[in-house]
């Protein structure tokens, strides 16, 4: 069964040369580093243009043509396998879209710019193999590795608590992770070792159903218990209440490239996993559970909010509007209905642009201030009037804060309103309920703009620049993708439709 | 099959070969005077390494070859025990060249210290071929009385005496209850010989079953306190701190894998036959040790300030996660050993080696004097992150595959709450081995000035040691066939 094509292998990889080929440019050669960088990610953005066109719409399920299958350790059955379908498709996408702008937003980066950009590069090949990965053991492998630059990014580049954030995020995801590396051993023994063990494609459908487990004499059932452990470990990267605590540290720190990656892909890796592992796998759990993944979900869309309200630092409140937005998502993989799913896997990539371009916007803004205090902490105001002051940045930061919000005509909108349609018919309350959230996002994200953008001209601000012609050309396509979006999303959703469709029918029969 | 005595030697030589090196070592040193250098301490370690790769070489051949019990079956040469054997030697010859470069061993014990690794390196290979009771007696006897004389090797320093005293003291107390326990056990059974217990297993009453179990406790004592397994670790602590740091790292890789190896292979024989109830029990005796060697040893490292001590309290923990190996009793978990072990070897000795270098460069080896290392010695640093990764398990390393490998064994039997536990320790781990890594890249250094003195052949040397860690976390299924294939020899 291997492949025909090795288009996969390639974008996969594309980053690894980058990563070779910065470690071989003397460290003094900053610019040649990061033109080499950006030609890299170049490249592996025209590949992934490439496998859209090679992408076959109609399919559900796996694309054939694409599948590529080697033997890696034949004594446990492990593959090297790479595959996409529609759920993984947009995913990759916006993968290659954000790291290129990252790349430029990161010209900036003044320390150690060598290893800076090594690492971004390595990590964006390890989040496509987390998108590609079909074996269990190299999605785990790829979800594991991907701790790694991150950890080094946080740590070096951060701000003043950088080491606390770093070492938080480290422990909080691999410990989720850990769990899942039993639950993946267990899946192994439990298929009998056969050649499909790993292969996640394989051990989805629901064969575990009625498998039973014992743990200290109880006779417990397998597709519970390991649903449990697989969902901790998703649910801590979504970040699902109450595992969220180390996101808001960690993206305050990060530096401005890294909170866009953090918010706009790592996040997403959650829900893939529920979408292609902990769902298929275990569909008669993941029934089981729906309402307790929905309730958590709508507390993560409360909390959030209320918890965005509060903050002082403007990233901190994006921050944690992240984490009401993906309640969002988690609220429409809950509903397990066809809009709802759709509805996630369209958030996924919304919330992917929208949330990338107010980190962004918040990093250029403190490229000029050199603090991020809406409020600081005598009571004074940090900001003020910066409509006035920077026009520009202005009009690109209403965008981006009206697709966060959802209002018609922006791409925020077409998935929390698709959501709501999937999960109004299952959870009427948790619907109403979420509703109110939406509306507390209107709240803070509109009374954030109040304080920074009008009102008197504070004296610092009058200093400030507007955007410059880079920082003009990076915001640029993320603009266009959440105004087309909002206004055509066809192209995404006839690209997951295929396979969202596969899922729902296969949870339907539970 | 059984051979005559001359059949035997040919098959015996290994070992044999090291003992002539160490008599010829003996030789070479007193022929000369102490505190020669030059061409007569060159002669000692060309004279070891000679010795150890002829012995490595001997060992390769016999890989694969039929099993075979010589010297009237007292001793039984299979691949499992001759892998096991190939890696001591490797963490020996790595030992040694650690030895020379120290500061930590004085200058006039320094031949002492190579003649004393290649003893304790026969008693290991010793005990892991032992066939019967009394030589596995012989065999860690051997290992421990030279250890003993080891940790004591910096003569005018009252910590390394003590851990001498301790660590002989300790040994002496749990050899007797072991031997206690062995005669008990000849008692019942009419049998020292290994290959004969399986079927005197199989012919016991349940209430002569039930009498073996405090004699098997007995037993286990001997072999727990060499691995340092809880609640048989308190020595080791004390013992690795005191103890130079080339001792240190030496006591942790040979000593510790001929002890797990060697109790592989006892528990295989006692129960790998039955499945009754005092298996039932022995098991869950493990379970319950292991899950508290390997929390101990992790839970008490957290707050070390010293990084040897950390690394020393971390191999506990790591004895307690091959110890995982152990109680599953069947060929997953011995290749889940064996591959550890290798593994194991790489990571311990390239993180002992840099702590040696950072506490002779420095005068101590304290976590501070990490910070900023990367900025002052980048290979080196790197070398260090490696290995900081691969000691608490994360992939794409070698010590995240032998932590699956181990894990899968566990899992296979069903134990998900102890693979739960290992997991969860591991994630313990994690947090001190990466304060190291934390230090040397997060922080800044009081001075920024490049460490020098870290010659090139070291640098050769420590990437060498560094390289299989990253390259068996990718490229292990070789690795694994060949632990696969080493089957122990049981009747």
């Amino acid at each position: 069964m291997s492949g025909h094509s090795n288009l996969l292998s390639w974008i996969l990889w594309m980053p690894i040369i980058g990563v070779l080929g910065t470690l071989l440019i003397p460290r003094t050669k900053e610019t040649m580093i990061r033109v080499w960088s950006l030609l890299n990610t170049v490249i592996t953005m025209a590949l992934t243009a490439v496998l859209y066109m090679k992408f076959d719409q109609t399919l559900p399920g796996m694309q054939q043509a694409l599948t590529e299958k080697y033997a890696w350790i034949k004594q446990f059955n492990i593959f090297y396998h790479l595959a996409v379908d529609g759920i993984s498709l947009p995913m990759i996408l916006l993968t290659a879209l954000l790291f290129f702008i990252c790349i430029l937003s990161s010209w900036t980066v003044k320390k150690q710019v060598k290893a800076y950009f090594a690492l971004l590069l390595f990590l964006q090949s390890t989040v496509f193999g987390v998108f590609m990965a079909m074996d269990f053991f190299l999605f785990y492998v790829y979800w594991e590795v991907m701790l790694i630059p991150m950890f080094f990014l946080i740590g070096i580049w951060g701000g003043e608590n950088r080491e606390y954030a770093a070492v938080k995020f480290f422990l909080y995801t691999f410990f989720g992770s850990i769990l899942m590396l039993v639950g993946m051993v267990a899946l192994y023994f439990v298929t009998g070792q056969g050649v499909d063990s790993f292969n996640i494609l394989a051990l989805s459908g629901g064969k575990f159903t009625n498998t039973t487990v014992e743990i200290f004499g109880m006779v417990l059932p397998f597709a519970k218990i390991f649903f449990v452990a697989l969902f901790i470990g998703f649910a801590i990267k979504v970040p699902v209440f109450p595992f969220h605590t180390w996101l808001p540290h960690a993206h305050v720190q990060a530096p401005t490239a890294i909170s866009v990656i953090l918010a706009g892909v790592l996040l997403k890796m959650g829900t893939y996993g529920f979408l292609r592992i902990a769902f298929p796998i275990f569909p008669s759990a993941s029934v089981y559970f729906a309402d307790a993944i929905a309730w958590l979900g709508l507390i993560n869309v409360i909390y959030g909010a209320f918890c965005a309200m509060a903050q002082n630092d403007v990233k901190k409140l994006v921050a944690y509007s992240s984490v009401s937005h993906m309640g969002f998502v988690m609220l429409g993989l809950a509903a397990m209905t066809v809009q709802g799913m759709n509805g996630a896997v369209l958030q996924m990539f919304n919330h992917g642009t929208s949330t990338a371009m107010m980190f962004l916007l918040i990093g250029i803004l403190y490229e000029r201030s050199h603090h991020r205090w809406i409020v600081r902490p005598d009571g004074t105001k940090g900001f003020g009037g910066l409509y006035t002051q920077l026009p520009k940045y202005s009009i690109v930061f209403i965008i981006a804060m009206f697709a966060s919000m959802g209002l018609p005509g922006l791409s925020g909108f077409i998935s929390e309103a698709l959501i709501f349609l999937g999960i109004y018919s299952k959870f009427t309350t948790i619907t109403v309920l979420a509703v109110i959230g939406l509306l507390l996002g209107a709240a803070y994200l509109l009374w954030m703009f109040k304080r920074m953008f009008f009102g008197e001209v504070i004296e610092e601000c009058k200093s400030y620049t507007d955007m410059n012609a880079r920082e003009i050309f990076y915001m640029t396509p993320l603009c266009i993708a959440v105004i087309v979006f909002g206004v055509y999303p066809a192209p995404l959703l006839n690209m997951m439709k295929a396979s969202v469709g596969k899922l729902v029918s296969l949870l339907a029969t539970f | 099959m059984a051979l005559n005595y001359l059949a035997s030697i040919s098959h015996y030589v290994p070992e044999l070969i090291l003992c002539l090196t160490m008599a010829g070592l003996i030789l070479i040193e007193s022929a000369y005077d102490r505190g020669v250098k030059g061409s007569a301490k060159g002669m000692m370690y060309w004279g070891a390494y000679l010795g150890l790769l002829c012995s490595f070489v001997y060992l390769f051949k016999a890989l694969g070859t039929e099993p075979l019990q010589i010297f009237t079956r007292s001793i039984v040469i299979d691949s499992f025990g001759t892998l096991a054997k190939m890696i001591m030697v490797l963490g020996t010859a790595g030992a040694i060249f650690l030895g020379r470069q120290s500061l930590d061993i004085y200058e006039e014990v320094k031949s002492e210290f190579v003649i004393l690794t290649i003893g304790v390196l026969i008693g290991g290979m010793l005990l892991v071929s032992a066939n019967n009771m009394l030589l596995f007696y012989i065999g860690i006897e051997t290992l421990s009385i030279l250890s003993y004389v080891m940790a004591s090797l910096k003569k005018n320093d009252e910590r390394s005496s003590e851990a001498g005293l301790k660590y002989s003291l300790y040994g002496g107390v749990t050899a007797g209850l072991m031997l206690f326990g062995m005669s008990h056990i000849f008692g019942v059974l009419g049998t020292i010989q290994f290959t004969e217990i399986i079927p005197a297993m199989a012919a016991l009453t349940k209430a002569q079953a039930l009498v073996l179990m405090p004699a098997f406790l007995l037993f286990f004592v001997g072999i727990g306190y060499k691995i340092a397994c809880v609640p048989f670790h308190m020595w080791s602590p004390d013992v690795y701190e005191g103890s130079p740091l080339p001792v240190t790292n030496f006591f942790s890789i040979v000593p510790k894998i001929a002890g797990i190896v060697a109790f592989v292979r006892v528990t295989n024989t006692f129960f790998g036959g039955d499945a009754s109830i005092v298996r039932e029990t022995w098991v869950v005796l493990l379970m319950i040790a292991s899950a508290l060697t390997m929390t101990v040893g992790n839970v008490a490292a957290i707050g070390q300030r010293s990084v040897k001590r950390m690394l020393a309290y971390s191999s506990i923990s790591h004895a307690g996660v091959m110890m995982l190996g152990v109680l599953v009793i069947d060929d997953l978990g011995a290749r889940a050993i064996l591959f550890y072990a290798v593994t194991y070897l790489f990571m311990t000795l390239a993180a002992f080696f840099i702590t040696s270098f950072v506490q002779d460069h420095y005068g101590n080896d304290h976590f501070e004097r990490f910070n900023g290392l990367m900025k002052k010695h980048p290979l080196m640093s790197i070398v260090m992150v490696i290995v900081m990764f691969s000691l608490a398990g994360l992939p794409p390393l070698s010590g995240f595959v032998a932590k699956f490998n181990i894990l899968a064994a566990v899992v296979s039997k069903k134990y998900y709450v102890l693979a739960v536990i290992a997991a969860l320790n591991s994630v313990v781990s994690l947090y001190y081995y990466m304060k190291v890594v934390r230090l040397m890249v997060f922080k800044d250094a009081e001075s920024d000035e490049p460490v020098k003195g870290f010659i090139f052949s070291n640098q050769v040397v420590i990437t060498v040691i560094a390289l299989p860690v990253l390259l068996l976390g990718v490229f292990w299924e070789k690795l694994i066939v060949i632990a696969g294939g080493a089957k122990i020899f049981l009747q």
